[in-house]
């Protein structure tokens, strides 16, 4: 039963799920250099300005937007309790998850590539 | 391919476990004769009959009504007396028949089933009637059996209770099938307890385990649609007193006559997006 | 019901909190630093929605983490236990938070200069 769109949107919903919860405290552990004063700050940000970085945010990025509209598609069936157009709603939602990936992705991989624009 | 576009040949691989010789399950595979019109089930009989007799699979009515053939067949629950073998066999002339997934295996074919019964019995699956009856027969309209979706069609063949990926994680999880007949009784007008309903189901192991993953409405024979059931339960759940109170007052008018408006179309149930090629849905 | 109800709200809420995050902090091309970051939190109004926007995204986060470990029949045995550590894990996060929020005080920036 493991090649139903219905298990492939439950398996990635999970997984950015927690992904996505683990970068959260990530996050806020970041950002908490402030707590030290705008130096410890600013040389904690250094630390996470890399290209690789950048790539690995274009990843967070796809993982945000397929957990958000997957989440907005569930709410959909939720609130209306559709449930006979449920592929097509699922292939909606990857698909403008994916455009929003690559729309804003792109600026974060020129930025990692060093070509300014 | 002989004329008519039929292989000659097909080779079903079948899932074997005899407990009390082997260690875990294997596949085994049978070459049989495809004629014209057999379907997976004959397919069965005549390795049974012919090649094997130690083939051990569930079966009954061979016409889709008693539930008892559900197999998982090319990695999809189905009943094997409906499924034509041709529309399974892939271009070598190959189709895997193995037991419905995430159920203990009892031998071959055979899943233990105690568990799906268990759930079903934990919902109450009868009707609880008001104490004072109607003098004559309990009036209902046309909109009012619209609304229950063709629920009473379940055949409780299991297909969408093994299929969901919840059952897989666990056991405890009530299940599709015991959900669309909870919404059954729940949202028939006959029923005087849907409070006591909605408390049973409205619970970890119930509606709020479902994660709209939809397999259920894929698996259905009978296309139905219990995620639709588990959404209206939950929704129902969250505003139980008023609806309590709606049913009181409902009831309280069983001696009425019913207005019938205009005929009311009995819709086919769920609609099948991407429907497989097992012939005929009979619905 | 209460807690699917709260998955709701709260996913409702980050899609809007979410799609501000991007546009003001990330999509202003440029490099982030201190001064950059001070320049939006000093604004009492943007501190309040930072802090918003954590409290939602940890409510929904670990929310959803529970939900996915009381999947397992295991873990709904211990669920008290699991939601008890999962509070505590997002009240120490949030507590953290908010205190990193008001550290972006021109008074921070003072003392460095």
């Amino acid at each position: 039963m493991f090649k139903t769109t219905g298990f492939i949107s439950f398996a990635l919903r999970r997984f950015t799920g927690v992904v996505l919860v683990l970068y959260l405290m990530l996050h806020i552990w970041v950002i908490g250099a402030a707590t030290q004063g705008a130096e410890a700050f600013n040389r904690r940000m250094e630390v996470f300005a890399s290209p690789a970085t950048h790539v690995l945010e274009i990843f967070l990025l796809a993982a945000v937007a397929y957990h958000a509209f997957d989440g907005i598609r569930l709410l959909l069936v939720n609130a209306f309790r559709v449930t006979g157009p449920r592929k097509s709603m699922w292939y909606a939602a990857f698909a403008v998850a994916a455009l929003l990936t690559v729309i804003g992705g792109l600026p974060l991989l020129l930025y990692a590539l060093g070509i300014s624009y | 391919m002989t004329t008519n576009g039929h292989r000659k040949n097909a080779t079903v691989w079948i899932q074997r476990f005899n407990p009390d010789f082997d260690r875990r399950p294997y596949l085994q595979p049978y070459s049989i004769t495809a004629r014209q019109g057999m379907t997976l089930l004959d397919a069965l009989h005549e390795i049974k009959t012919h090649q094997d007799g130690s083939v051990t699979f569930r079966r009954s009515c061979r016409h889709a009504i008693c539930g008892s053939c559900g197999m998982n067949v090319n990695g999809r629950n189905v009943l094997v007396c409906e499924s034509p073998l041709k529309d399974h066999l892939d271009g070598k002339g190959r189709v895997t028949i193995r037991p419905l997934p995430f159920l203990p295996i009892i031998k071959d074919l055979v899943v233990d089933r105690a568990k799906f019964w268990e759930h079903y019995r934990q919902i109450k699956p009868w009707l609880l009637p008001p104490d004072d009856l109607p003098e004559r027969e309990f009036r209902v309209s046309p909109e009012e059996v619209k609304a229950l979706c063709n629920a009473e069609k379940c055949i409780m063949c299991g297909l969408c209770y093994s299929a969901c990926q919840v059952v897989a994680l666990n056991k405890g999880y009530i299940g599709p099938h015991a959900l669309l007949k909870a919404f059954l009784r729940t949202l028939d007008p006959r029923d005087s307890a849907p409070g006591e309903r909605l408390d049973i189901v409205a619970d970890l192991t119930g509606v709020w385990r479902c994660h709209t993953i939809f397999n259920c409405i894929d698996a259905c024979p009978k296309s139905l649609d219990p995620t639709y059931a588990i959404e209206t339960l939950r929704n129902l759940a969250a505003r139980r007193l008023a609806f309590e109170e709606e049913r009181r007052e409902r009831q309280a008018r069983f001696g009425e006559p019913v207005e019938v408006g205009p005929p009311v179309r009995m819709e086919p149930t769920a609609r099948v997006e991407s429907p497989v090629q097992t012939g005929q849905r009979i619905t | 019901m209460g807690f699917f109800r709260m998955q709701r709200l709260t996913a409702v809420a980050l899609v809007a909190f979410m799609a501000l995050h991007m546009v003001v902090v990330h999509y202003p091309p440029g490099h982030l630093d201190f001064t950059r970051v001070l320049e939006r939190l000093a604004n009492p109004l943007w501190k309040a929605i930072d802090i918003a926007f954590l409290g939602t995204a940890l409510l929904h986060g670990l929310g959803g983490l529970y939900d996915a470990l009381i999947d397992m029949e295991q873990i709904a045995m211990a669920r008290r236990a699991v939601a008890g550590g999962l509070a505590t894990i997002g009240l120490a996060a949030f507590g953290y938070g908010v205190y990193t929020v008001i550290s972006f005080s021109p008074a921070a920036l003072a003392a460095l200069r």
